[in-house]
């Protein structure tokens, strides 16, 4: 194993894992269903990339973009933090004031498949289907991007993202505020009874979670130095919940777990198959059957996931059984 | 002017196919309560089954057939092999939109390598060529109106005047009530999957055979067309499904002529948010999508 793929393993680990953080807070810790996780990602790591990139006249032209900004470093990841949150506004104003939940999720998945189709064909605005390419790393001004240390220097400031957001994302989940999420997903009806207004509370954390994914969006095309509609296809979120369902939901261990298992684990494990077998295309589908399988076996065996939420109870609290009855009926 | 007369005339065309595969989908989430985003994918395997059928000698029309047979029998068995089982034991309505996107993934996924990337078209399915006052109609462009028509003459007609529409409608208002007065619930909604499957299969087929030629990529498109017009309606609301059809297979169509082809489903979608700010229960359901989803 050299270095280059042992980095690339812990950069794809660490945006995984700050994209399920942010994830679980939406759908884990607020039920919401964020069906167009990927187009917040998406959003983060375009404008990062417009804005590192040199205006689009250079490099002979072959691509077309607006922006090219080349601005240093940490701008161009605060730049796709920012955009993914405020793509969350309208996003989140639309879907998610009025509509029922089973609504809100299949809005937001056509809104990916939607986003995606306009982005591809609207050449003009990203480079349409070809998408970024040549998109200039952190730093790669002063330090030469294709050395050693370059690459464990990457590492370490994904890292550093990975525990700034792990440490927001546990100070949410057991704030008065999560709190207040999780009485909102258990109980929609019961939360606006004790004066809580769960648009506020969607709101709020369906833009967290905008930023978050943005961030994450930012760090990956800092890295891989290109992005383009094929690589965040509607299919690309599923992965995502197939992972928080596999971990646990409503926990950040559980996000970051679920993250190790599936879209490392389980794509590091099943990229040792020879793709030659059978027809082209046979293994990469097949991945995606076993991804549809991963969830269906999940929801039906282990609805709680490898890692479940724990109950949070206190001292003198009424009998678990009691609860259990409570919530059932 | 004589090309959005053209273009009335595909509306025509557009709507007939968007009502058949949107009157299928709104019933089977009205009755059985399932939106069932596995329906594009069902819509683009059908579409294959008769291009099978097609490629092997066979007419179109009845390999059209084939396409609806297929459609109901396996809507049929993916309820009872994976849907029910989910439902019964207590599955949310999110946990059931999950599991639907998971097949329709794994759906895709198993045509994908079977039929390959490439797009195909069926032979012989144009026919001569129709004129009248400016519109320009294949004449199977004309048996595909003709055909849309009757389908929802006697979906009217089933819901309406027979033992098991009315069955239907009293599963769909309260399964609990419906099966307390002697429905048998669970026939019913076996029924239900088969009609609105052969519907499925059938607006596959013509799906396929309106657009020149389809691949395996168009699965998702036919279910955000079949969708638009199914929420536009007010989800579960045969009529408005219908209504919604008409609506969207017109305004796209115009809006291809107008503007360009490829943003059509972009147009369903701007249609389909309109509908979700403006008026999210649809032009005819009175609760739809505000009620609590329980």
């Amino acid at each position: 194993m050299n270095s280059y793929y042992a980095a690339n393993l812990l950069i794809y680990a660490g945006v995984d894992i700050i994209a399920l953080l942010a994830l679980n807070l939406q759908f884990g810790l607020s039920g919401i269903v964020n069906f167009s996780f990927i187009v917040f990602q998406s959003i983060g790591a375009y404008t990062a990339a417009v804005l590192s990139l040199p205006p689009d006249t250079a490099n002979g032209g072959f691509q077309i973009y607006f922006g090219g900004y080349q601005l240093p470093f940490p701008i161009p990841w605060i730049g796709g933090a920012v955009a993914g949150g405020l793509l969350a506004i309208p996003v989140g104003l639309v879907v998610l004031r009025k509509l029922r939940s089973d609504y809100q999720a299949i809005a937001l998945l056509v809104l990916s498949i939607i986003t995606n189709e306009v982005i591809t064909n609207a050449r003009p605005l990203l480079n349409g289907a070809a998408g970024l390419a040549l998109v200039p790393p952190p730093f790669s001004d002063q330090i030469d991007p294709n050395t050693q240390s370059y690459q464990f220097l990457y590492v370490g400031i994904t890292a550093v993202c990975v525990v700034l957001v792990f440490v927001l994302a546990s100070r949410v989940v057991n704030s008065p505020y999560g709190r207040s999420l999780r009485a909102m997903r258990e109980r929609e009806i019961a939360a606006i009874a004790i004066g809580k207004n769960p648009v506020q509370l969607k709101m709020t954390v369906f833009i967290l979670g905008g930023i978050i994914a943005g961030l994450s969006g930012a760090i990956l095309v800092g890295f891989i130095q290109l992005w383009a509609p094929s690589v965040w296809l509607y299919p690309e979120t599923i992965i995502l919940f197939a992972a928080i369902i596999v971990g646990g939901r409503g926990n950040n261990i559980g996000a970051i777990l679920g993250a190790l298992l599936v879209p490392v684990g389980f794509e590091e494990l099943t990229r040792f198959i020879p793709t030659t077998i059978g027809p082209p295309g046979l293994i990469p589908a097949l991945q995606w059957v076993a991804i549809g399988l991963l969830i269906i076996g999940f929801l039906w065996f282990r609805p709680d996931g490898v890692r479940p939420e724990p109950r949070r109870v206190f001292e003198g609290a009424p009998v678990i059984e009691d609860v259990d009855r409570a919530r059932r009926s | 002017m004589e090309l959005y007369v053209a273009a009335l005339g595909f509306g025509l065309v557009s709507m007939s196919v968007i009502a058949i595969a949107a009157v299928g989908f709104t019933m089977q989430f009205g009755i059985t309560n399932m939106i069932n985003l596995a329906y594009g994918e069902v819509m683009i395997s059908s579409a294959y089954v008769a291009y099978y059928l097609n490629k092997a000698g066979i007419s179109i029309w009845i390999g059209m057939v084939g396409g609806a047979l297929f459609g109901a029998v396996f809507s049929f068995l993916l309820n009872r092999i994976v849907y029910a089982p989910f439902l019964r034991k207590g599955t949310s309505h999110i946990g059931m939109v999950i599991v639907s996107l998971a097949v329709s993934l794994m759906m895709a996924n198993v045509l994908l390598p079977i039929v390959g990337y490439y797009s195909v078209s069926y032979q012989d399915t144009t026919g001569g060529l129709l004129r009248a006052g400016g519109i320009v109609l294949t004449t199977n462009q004309i048996v595909i109106i003709g055909l849309a028509v009757v389908l929802m003459l006697g979906i009217h007609g089933l819901l309406r005047y027979t033992r098991l529409g009315k069955a239907m409608r009293a599963t769909a208002a309260n399964p609990t009530l419906a099966r307390n007065c002697g429905i048998p619930t669970q026939r019913v909604v076996d029924a239900v999957w088969l009609i609105t499957g052969a519907l499925c299969g059938l607006a596959g087929v013509i799906a396929a055979m309106n657009s020149d030629s389809f691949a395996i990529a168009n699965g998702a498109g036919f279910l955000i067309t079949a969708l638009a017009a199914a929420v536009l309606g007010g989800a579960g609301q045969s009529y408005g499904a219908m209504i919604g059809a008409v609506i969207i297979g017109i305004v796209t169509e115009l809006s291809a002529a107008a503007w360009a082809p490829e943003y059509k489903e972009v147009v369903a979608f701007g249609i389909l948010v309109a509908v979700m700010v403006l008026r999210p229960q649809g032009l005819l359901a009175k609760r739809g999508a505000l009620a609590a989803a329980g």
